[in-house]
This record gives C-alpha cells, structure tokens and sequence, in this order.
C-alpha cells in the first residue's frame, strides 16, 4: 500500500482522503453485491454477485497489507470456488423460470434474527476502545509467508492437505453414478 | 488511517447478510453462497486483527488461507452432494427436501 | 340264636344294596340274591323261633340318641307275636319271589324289582322286630316307601302313577295321626320302649288320646274305612307286589301294630271296642263292594280289607290270639289267591272276569289251588280258614258284643258268596271271550301248590285236634287262654259253616245255573242299590270334592302367592342389584375410563402439537438455533447492564 501511496503522493491529491473514499466506495459496493445475491430471484445472477462481492473482499485485503491473500482470494475464490457453484447451478438447471419463490416463508423471523445479531455486534464493536498497535507490522512478504508455512504452521498445512484429499474422495463417492 | 472498528463493523455487516440468506434462500446452492459470504465475513476479522495487534508471527493470515482452503473443500462436498439429492429428489429446493419431517 | 336275631332285616337289605347297584350287570342273578336272603331270613327266623321256645328274648342292639331323660336305642324284641310274624313274612314273601321269577320274567327292570322287595322284606322283618316305637316308624315308613315304589313300579302307565301317589298320601294321613300318637306317649311316659311303656304310668288322658291315633295308623296302614281307598288302586302294581305287600303282609302290619300296643288298647276300653267297630264296619262294607265288582284284583282287593277288618274285629272285642290266628292264616290264602289271580292274568291277559270263562280245564294248578284258596276264605272246614275265623267269632260272640257277631257272620257269608262268584265266573263255564289260555311255567305254579298246602294245614295248630297249641303260645302276658265252653264253641261253627254253604250256594245259583238269569233279575231289581255299590258307594268322588279339590286350589293359590310376591321380591332385589351395576358400570366407563383417556388424549395432542417442530427442513432448525442463541445475547447483554 506504501507504494501506491507514494505514487499517489506524486500526482498530489490529498491521498489519505482518497484512500478513505475508495475504501468506504468498495466497502459500500460490498455490501450492496451482497445484498444483492441473497436476494436476488434468480441464482445464476446470485452466483456473480457473490463474484463480485468477493473481489470486493479481496479489494479489502489490500487495504489490510495483506496482498498474496488478495491475489489468492481472486484466484482460488473468485476464479474456483464461484466456478464451481456455476457449474452446480447449471447442472441443477432451475434458472429458467422465474416465478419460481426463491426465499422461502421465515424472511420476516431471519430479518429481525439478523438486524438484532448486528446491533449487538455493532454495540459490542463500538464500546470496546479499539488502541492502535504500537508498531505497525509491515506486511508479510510472500517468502516469510512460505517459511511460516513450512516451520510454525507445518501442522494445520498438513492437515489442510489431508481435508482437501478429503473432499476429494468425497465429492467423486458422491457424486458416482449408483448401478 | 482507516479505524480498526471499521473493518470490523464491516465484517459484522457481511456477516449478518450471509445469515439472512442462509436462512432464507430456498435454493440449495443459494444457502452454500451465503455460508461462503460467512466465511469471508471472519476471514476479513482474522486479517484486521493481524494487521492491527501488531504481531509478527502472521497467524490471521495463516489462519485465513487455510479458511480458504477449508471453505473450497466444504463447498466443494456440499454441492456434489447437491447434485447427489437433485438426481434423487429432481429438486433442489431446501424446503422440498423434508423426508426427516414428523 | 335270639341274639343274632337283628340279622335277619339285615341280609335283605344286603340283597337290596347288591341288587341296586349292580342290578343292570347281573341282570336274572338279582332274583337268586333277593331269594336267597329271604331264604336266610327264613331260616335265622326259625332258629330264633326256635330259640325262644327255649328262653325269652329281647335285646337291645344300639345305643342311638340319648336325652336327659331317655334315650332311643336300636333294639329287637321276640316274642310270640314277632315269633309269629316273622316266620308268616319270611316264608310267604320268599315263595312269592320264587313265583316273581316267571311272573316278572320279561320285564326291562327286573333286577330293581327284586331290589325292592328285598328292601321290603328288610323293612317288614325290621318292623316285626322293633322293640320300640321309633324304630317301628322308622320300618313303617320304609314299608310305606317301598309299597309306593313298587305300585308305581310300571310308571310309564299314568294310572300307575297316580296309584302310587294315592297310596302314599292316604296312608301318609294315617302315619301322621301315629307320629302325634308316638311323641304323646313319650311327653306322657319319657320312654318309647314297648316293655318299659307297658308298665309306665302316666297321664291317662294322654294315653287315651294317643290309643286313638295310633288307631289312625293302623286304619290308614290297614286300608280300614275311611281310609280304604288306596288299596284298590294299588292293584295297579305287579301281582306279586299285591300279593306280598297289599294282603299278606304290609296291610296287616296295622293289625301287628294294634296288637304290639294291645296292653294300651286294652287299658282303655273306649279305644279297643272302637278297633272293633271300624274292623266290623269296613269288613262288611268292602265285603258287599267286592260282590259286585267284575275287575279280578280289586275283588280280591276289597277281600283284603274286609278280611283285616274282621282281623281287628277280633282284636277289639279281647280276641288277642284270634286276631293273630287270622292274620297267619289270611297270609297264606290270601297270598295264594293273588297269584293265582296272577297266573290267570298271565294266561288269558286280561283282568276283567267278564271276558274270562271255562279257564279250568287249561290251567290245572293253577284252578286247582284257586279253588282251594277260595275254600279256605270262605271257612269251609277243615281248611284253615274255618278255624281262624270260627275263632274270631265266637270270641265275637262269648265276649259279649252279639252285634259284631251278626255282622261277622254277614260278612262271612258275603265273603264265601264273592269268591265262588269269582271262582264260578272264571274257571267254570264257556269262555266268553276269544282265550288262548297257558298253564304257567314251574317257577310260578311250584309256589301256587306249596301255598295250597299250607292253606290246607295251617289252621290245625289252632284247632282242639292240636289242643289250640297257638293260642297257647300267643297269650297276652299275664294271661293264659281259657277255651270257651263246647257248647257255644259247637254252635259257633255251625252257624260259620253254615255261612260258608250257604254263600257258595248262593254263587252256585246266581252264576252257574240257568245261564246266570238269577243274577240279573236281582240286579234289575235292584239296579239303583246296584250302582250305588258298584260305585263303591262314591267315596272316592266324595273324597275328591271334600278334600282333593280345595288342597288342590289351595296349592294353587300358594303357588300363586310364591310367584307373586315372594319372586317378585327376589326379582325386585335383583332388579335394584343389576341397576346398581348399570350405575358403576356408567361410573367407570365415563369417569374412570374418561379420567384415563382423558390423560391418554392430552398426551396425543400435545404430542401432536410438539411433533410439528420437527419440519424436516434444515433452514428452521437453523433459525432456530440462532433464534436461540440470540435469546441468550439478550440475557447476558441484560444482565451485564
């Protein structure tokens, strides 16, 4: 981010307002795509929201210095993961009608579930003093990130590779055609 | 520059939005995109929170790859099992599929 | 041998018992273990007999009640009057059970009719032997039992039935009279002993009173008017039950009984010439009855009675020995006339002498001894019957009652003209019916011809020929017998067998001469005395109106009374019961039941209410789930302020 800032401190506009106005643009925009997928009637356009809405997160994560995680996001979420849901979709073949309900009847009850669930967590966000750290960290570098991986983290990765096996197996059991 | 609680109040924001459509989507493949916007939802707090504690050791983002992982893998699962029930059922809509009702 | 005496009831009813239960197993064997108990009892009464000659005798056998003051025993008594009896009952009545053997021999129930005889035998032997008056009822109530089995004894036939039933409930008025007798003398003497009553003394008056009702028995037991009328009916029964039970035995055990209690009778003069009277009253009586009768057992039926009252005639004017005399000599002939009148029945099936006719020439024996039982009746001498009847009356006649003597001699005269009549109309003359007539087999003539003979010879132990060695052996104690003078002795035998001649010359003349024209013209003058008679003077219809009808009614009316109110009252209660039940019955189907289902139902439904969370769908759990959680966000937020 330093480096965008720097550039950005070349053209002279006041940067840090700039920075804040995209962020709070983006965010805005995240939450609206959101919105917008689980509302929407017909899921194939559900489906791009949520694309949408990811690269939105991932946008996020650059603000956190957090690059490779913005780039894995787009790559594996966005590019995968999305993917895949369009292809389930298009297996399942229901986006043709639309007059088919696509929320079912406890809207109202999982409305009022949710607003309250956010006004706590709102409440409880707001009370705490938040103190900034007293050095900033820098962002991690692609190869501490691998290192990290390797010595402190061996364990989750391991077991990560073993949940993806997994999956695997998993999905192609199910998904076999029964004789 | 930009406050901490921000990006909380944010994440709480996708959070409960993913909620709404969990519980309301009729579509099977509707809910597993509102549990993916979930996971993204704590996959931004675990991120803030590396950045602003101030650690060095990483952990939140460590911690959000491997929710990445766990959340393709588990998506993965749920619509293969999806489509397993759309070949039984020739339905995918949540509340047709109630054979475990009284 | 006086002390085994009590066995000798005991081994007919022995015969009894074997014969009941394994009657329909041994079948004709029965008859040969009746006759051989009597034969037992025959012999043992001989021994005793015997035994008595050579001491005296009477033994008491079982303590059986005992009350403060007395006590009831079982006990046997032999003395010449019992000696008497039992020889008279043992040999008789296993003759006619010999005789029973042909006379029953194709008769489904053959092996219960010698059962009942043999309970007979058992009761009258037990009877004679009685040495006081509560085992005398008891043995007069078992004769009674065994007469009603046996008149009824073809029950199919409804007239048997109710012969039966006649029987038992005349004599049963009679037996009443005799048990008030009883209990009066034992309130009076505090003894029911014969030889201890006999020298009691006690309240007269009840004595008195207790004389006459034991004449009640006698006359009921006995068939003496008025109670009379059960005897012809009972010819209903098989010829050999009539001839052992209704003339040679049972009805003279009133007769016995007058005798055994003589001393009582005697004590009260009032008592004993009133057993005269009724004896010489109901002598006459049935004797005119039997004249014009044309049934074969109910003239020899109406015989037997006018021949045991002239028994009592005999006891009532102080002629102790004479009555006994008769009684012996009547047993035999009589015993024999009703065989006889069996073997006819048995050859010709029918009992109505109208149709008989010329029978003598087909049945032999059996004429023959007809017409010498029909001698002997009469008192032709010197049969049997002469002798004993010649000494009736002239004890009649020296004791001063010249009434009775005339009506003896009536009687007498009656009597020889009835059974010539009867003899004459059935084995004389041409048949006047279709007859196929058989002599019978052996076992029924070989009694026949034994009887005959002693019919003959029976008479002459009491006879001068024997220096009268019976009346010297019957005495009253404390008497001795006293001949009465030759004179009187010669003229009463020629008045008596003039009577005899003279009634068989009347039946002589009446029926065999001049195709019986006689006997017509005096009945078409007479016709009105004629059916009055022939009606047995309507004493039974007279019977019926004053008596039978207004017990029947109110038998109906009791009986009325018992469905009426007492059922209704039983019914009432059962009523209010089954109400009662239906209450609980309501009781506990609607609350109970209802408190039960009740609980059941709200289980189902709130069940039922509770199921429908289970939705199956998995977005309500989860909101659910949540919806929950957040309930509890609110509590802690609350709590925490």
């Amino acid at each position: 981010m330093s480096g965008l800032i720097q550039q950005l401190n070349n053209t002279g506009l006041p940067q840090e307002f700039m920075l804040k106005a995209i962020f709070y643009i983006i965010a805005a925009s995240t939450v609206f795509f959101a919105i917008r997928m689980v509302i929407s009637p017909n899921v194939f356009h559900g489906a791009i929201f949520l694309a949408l809405a990811l690269i939105g997160i991932a946008c996020i994560y650059l603000y956190l210095d957090a690059e490779f995680l913005a780039v894995i996001q787009i790559l594996i979420y966005v590019g995968a993961i999305v993917t895949l849901f369009i292809f389930a979709i298009m297996l399942t073949a229901s986006i043709q009608d639309r007059t088919i309900k696509q929320t079912n009847e406890q809207v109202l009850l999982s409305a009022i579930v949710a607003f309250v669930f956010l006004c706590f967590f709102v409440t409880i966000i707001r009370r705490n003093p938040w103190q900034a750290a007293a050095s900033k960290a820098e962002g991690l570098a692609l190869a501490q990130l691998g290192r990290l991986l390797m010595s402190a983290y061996v364990l989750p990765f391991e077991v990560i590779s073993l949940i993806l096996l997994a999956a695997l197996v998993g999905a192609i059991v199910i998904g076999k055609a029964r004789k | 520059m930009i406050p901490q609680s921000h990006f909380l109040i944010l994440s709480a924001i996708l959070f409960c939005i993913g909620l709404f459509g969990a519980l309301t989507r009729r579509n099977a493949v509707g809910i597993l995109m509102s549990i993916e916007l979930i996971l993204n939802a704590a996959n931004i707090n675990f991120i803030t929170f590396n950045k602003f504690l101030g650690s060095s050791d990483g952990l939140g983002q460590v911690f959000a790859m491997l929710v990445i992982a766990i959340a393709g893998a588990s998506a993965v699962v749920g619509l293969a099992l999806i489509i397993a029930i759309y070949k039984n059922a020739k339905t995918i809509f949540a509340d047709k599929i109630n054979l475990m009702k009284w | 041998m006086v002390k085994y005496s009590y066995l000798i009831p005991l081994f007919p009813f022995a015969a009894f018992v074997i014969n009941i239960l394994f009657g329909r197993r041994i079948k004709k064997l029965s008859a040969l273990v009746a006759i051989l108990a009597s034969a037992i009892s025959f012999f043992l009464s001989l021994a005793a007999f015997i035994g008595y000659l050579g001491g005296n005798g009477s033994y008491t056998v079982v303590r059986w009640l005992d009350f403060n003051a007395a006590s009831l025993n079982f006990g046997v008594t032999i003395d010449p009057l019992t000696c008497m009896m039992l020889l008279v009952v043992s040999s008789v009545g296993t003759l006619i059970q010999v005789y029973s053997i042909g006379y029953m021999s194709h008769d489904l129930r053959f092996s219960r009719f010698f059962a009942y005889m043999a309970l007979f035998m058992c009761s009258m032997l037990g009877l004679v032997l009685a040495d006081n008056f509560i085992m005398l009822y008891i043995f007069w109530e078992g004769v009674g039992l065994c007469s009603y089995l046996l008149i009824s004894f073809w029950f199919e036939r409804a007239s048997a039935a109710k012969a039966g039933m006649k029987a038992f409930i005349t004599t049963r008025i009679g037996d009443t009279g005799l048990f008030i007798g009883i209990l009066m003398l034992f309130s009076a003497a505090g003894t029911l002993n014969f030889k201890a009553l006999e020298h009691s003394s006690g309240n007269q008056a009840l004595f008195t009173i207790a004389a006459f009702l034991i004449l009640c028995g006698a006359v009921g037991k006995s068939a003496q008017f008025p109670l009379h009328v059960w005897l012809p009916d009972a010819m209903e029964g098989p010829t050999p039950v009539s001839a052992l039970i209704h003339a040679a035995t049972m009805v003279v055990a009133g007769v016995y009984l007058v005798a055994r209690t003589f001393w009582l009778f005697a004590m009260h003069q009032p008592s004993l010439i009133w057993v005269a009277y009724i004896g010489a009253g109901t002598a006459l009586f049935a004797a005119s009855i039997a004249t014009v009768n044309n049934d074969i057992k109910r003239i020899l039926a109406y015989s037997t009675i006018s021949q045991v009252g002239l028994m009592l005639l005999g006891l009532g004017v102080g002629g102790y020995s004479a009555g006994a005399f008769h009684l012996m000599t009547h047993a035999f002939f009589k015993a024999l006339l009703f065989l006889c009148a069996g073997s006819v029945i048995h050859a010709v099936g029918t009992q109505d002498i109208q149709k008989m006719g010329g029978l003598l020439p087909k049945l032999k024996v059996t004429g023959a001894t007809f017409i010498i039982a029909g001698l002997a009746i009469a008192g032709v001498p010197p049969l049997s019957g002469f002798w004993s009847k010649d000494e009736i009356l002239s004890e009649a006649l020296n004791n001063g009652h010249p009434v009775l003597f005339a009506i003896g001699l009536m009687t007498s005269l009656l009597t020889a003209f009835y059974i010539f009549r009867l003899i004459f109309l059935v084995l004389f003359g041409k048949p006047r019916s279709e007859l196929h007539p058989h002599e019978s087999p052996a076992t029924m003539t070989i009694p026949l011809s034994i009887l005959a003979f002693f019919s003959i010879i029976a008479g002459f132990v009491g006879s001068p020929f024997m220096n009268h060695a019976f009346q010297n052996f019957m005495v009253f104690p404390q008497e001795s017998y006293i001949p009465h003078a030759a004179g009187a002795v010669h003229l009463v035998m020629a008045f008596s067998t003039l009577a005899a001649f003279s009634g068989i010359g009347l039946a002589y003349s009446f029926y065999m001469l001049n195709n019986k024209i006689l006997a017509y013209s005096v009945r078409s003058k007479f016709l009105f005395l004629y059916r009055i008679i022939y009606n047995k003077y309507y004493i039974d219809e007279i019977y019926e109106i004053l008596f039978i009808n207004p017990c029947i009614r109110l038998s109906r009316l009791s009986f009325k009374f018992d469905l009426g109110v007492i059922d209704a009252g039983v019914n009432a209660v059962a009523q209010v019961t089954v109400i009662i039940g239906k209450i609980k019955s309501w009781f506990d189907k609607y609350i109970i039941d209802g408190a039960v289902n009740g609980l059941a139902k709200t289980v189902r439904l709130s069940s039922g209410l509770l199921r429908r969370v289970q939705t199956g769908l998995v977005q309500n759990y989860l909101l659910i789930a949540f919806f929950g959680l957040l309930i509890l966000i609110i509590i802690k937020f609350i709590k925490a302020g």
